[in-house]
């Protein structure tokens, strides 16, 4: 006998995003999921939004990490409250592991939550973990050709962090190509050129990030 | 990567599936996926051939059926089928909205 499902495979994981996404906005937190290689910069440019929103509005982060404790334990320097996930070994969080992270949180105290997931350009994209959008950092030694090799990831996030703009000279990273790519992917994909190094691009970084809180 | 994750979910879909209809085994498992979904299939076939193992679905096989990317403008309205990911109309100065092949569906199972 043939059973008639037409279910989706990740609905069980949508189902809790939704749930998750009515307890942010419940509480008043704007939430970005935080995606990007291992090694794009996502660690150092949170570091520096930290460090530059501390005293504007009131920030939590949830670290996605392999196996250690590593990126926390950075950003725990910042004076920010931290929850750690360890995925041992799992490539993406998920909304579950968000759900749980969040009940050591005090939702009512927070504007923002960043969860920086899992380095990893793939599996992130596929599952919502609630959050209100993406970003994408991705660094100029990758390569130009990422957005059209990874379309997915770019298609899905509202903005897109061409991070280590300071070591275009030295690559053969073409920015115009890649500009092109990913506004053919994504239309009204925002980017920002940026280098956490060097601080360039973070004030308007930083300008578009509370707006996306205040509003 | 996250084949695993999706192999364990249509795992748990169809052998809830099964055991609600009082099947005793599973034979197929019905599969819609996106070609703009991060799926490989040899992946997604290899773990779920691993979990299946000792379920009602142990002699089951995926049966896959791809969905290609089509989009439709939001200026002139017309449907246009994608190959290189590019949301621009081809035939006017529109951006094109998604409407298939983000699909991560379980059709069907087949069983007794």
């Amino acid at each position: 006998m043939e059973i008639k499902l037409m279910r989706n495979i990740l609905g069980a994981n949508d189902e809790i995003a939704a749930q998750n996404r009515k307890i942010f906005a419940e509480r008043g937190v704007i939430v970005m999921n935080l995606m990007g290689s291992p090694g794009s910069g996502k660690t150092t440019l949170l570091e520096k939004t930290l460090t530059r929103l501390a005293d504007k509005i009131k920030i939590a982060v949830i670290e996605g990490d392999l196996f250690t404790a590593k990126d926390a334990e950075r950003i725990e320097q910042a004076g920010v409250d931290v929850i750690q996930i360890n995925t041992a070994g799992g490539c993406h969080l998920d909304a579950s592991m968000i759900q749980k992270a969040c009940v050591s949180l005090n939702l009512d105290a927070i504007d923002l939550l960043i969860v920086e997931n899992v380095g990893n350009l793939v599996c992130p994209a596929e599952f919502d973990i609630g959050e209100n959008f993406k970003a994408v950092v991705l660094s100029i030694t990758e390569g130009d050709d990422k957005p059209l090799k990874y379309p997915l990831i770019f298609k899905e996030s509202e903005v897109t962090l061409l991070n280590k703009i300071d070591l275009l000279p030295f690559t053969n990273f073409n920015l115009q190509s890649a500009r092109e790519d990913l506004t053919t992917i994504h239309p009204t994909i925002k980017i920002f050129e940026t280098s956490c190094t060097k601080d360039t691009g973070l004030d308007d970084w930083e300008a578009w990030l509370l707006g996306k809180v205040a509003r | 990567m996250h084949e695993a994750t999706l192999a364990e979910n249509i795992l748990n879909i169809a052998l809830d599936a099964a055991k609600q209809n009082h099947a005793a085994k599973i034979f197929k498992v019905g599969l819609t996926l996106g070609e703009m979904t991060g799926v490989e299939v040899e992946a997604l076939n290899l773990s779920f051939d691993v979990l299946k193992k000792n379920t009602l679905a142990d002699g089951a096989e995926l049966l896959i059926k791809r969905v290609p990317i089509s989009a439709t403008c939001n200026k002139c309205g017309k449907n246009f089928r994608l190959e290189r990911y590019n949301f621009f109309c081809p035939e006017c100065d529109g951006i094109l909205i998604l409407q298939s092949g983000r699909e991560l569906l379980i059709d069907f199972v087949d069983c007794e």
